[in-house]
């Protein structure tokens, strides 16, 4: 068994909620969630930073088409995502297997439709206590 | 593919109408700092070619490995390879993105050491 967790899911050996794979990559949920959506997309091959894609390799092109794929179908593509690929430590890089994340859900829409539900319920309430006087 | 070049920031930055400080250009990207830097390094890579987002990318189009490519160097250049640093598309507005021309941050918090 490889030190490494991506492989490890990737074998099979460490259980994960994926919603992609093919020959190139495994797409997955993060474990630990920082939004509503948060998938990881992962090349099957052990990468261990951005850093250390060869020249000439597709595999960031491969990934992001991916990406593409996987926000159309959670239908965030048109609401908007995030992709993005933390580098090394001070990059924020937890797991050494290159990985990009994709995140979505904690925009400007979504907390505005939030207020405005939040400010239809508290004039409902302000209506009905109005009407009890 | 909306052709909103002649009123596309990116496209005069590109075309050199808009002044930028350029850190990096080839014949399909172009580098330069974020006029109002949210990180002590904040590098926007830019296509030449006006693509709106990243879900207008063509399928065959290899753009992304060529901006990655950018990014490693840039990223060795400015010192920042070896510490960490973020690199990051947002796209559509809800996930923050403002001009709508394809491009990618290079975010780190360390600025280079000094020569």
């Amino acid at each position: 068994m490889s030190d490494c967790v991506f492989c490890n899911i990737i074998e099979g050996a460490i259980p994960a909620e994926k919603v992609y794979e093919d020959e190139l990559v495994v797409a997955f949920h993060d474990a630990y969630p920082a939004s509503p959506v948060h998938i990881l997309i992962v090349p099957r091959r052990h990468v261990p930073t951005f850093n250390d894609i060869p020249e000439g390799d597709p595999i960031l092109t491969h990934m992001g088409q991916v990406a593409r794929k996987i926000a159309k179908d959670l239908g965030v593509a048109e609401s908007g995502y995030r992709f993005f690929v933390n580098v090394n430590r001070g990059g924020g890089q937890v797991v050494f297997h290159l990985h990009a994340h994709i995140v979505a859900g904690n925009d400007f829409g979504t907390l505005l439709i939030k207020l405005a539900i939040g400010g239809a319920i508290l004039w409902r309430r302000l209506a009905r206590l109005a009407r009890k006087k | 593919m909306n052709d909103s070049s002649s009123e596309c920031v990116f496209c005069k930055i590109v075309q050199g109408k808009v002044p930028s400080d350029i850190v990096y250009e080839d014949e399909l990207v172009v580098a330069f700092w974020d006029a109002r830097p949210q990180y002590p390094i904040h590098i926007l890579i830019v296509p030449r070619r006006h693509i709106e987002t990243f879900n207008d990318i063509d399928p065959e189009d290899r753009i992304l490995s060529h901006m990655g490519q950018a990014i490693q160097k840039i990223a060795l250049e400015m010192g920042v390879a070896k510490n960490g640093y973020r690199v990051l598309f947002n796209v559509n507005p809800g996930g923050g993105q403002v001009i709508f021309h394809l491009h990618c941050h290079l975010l780190a918090r360390e600025a280079p050491p000094k020569a």
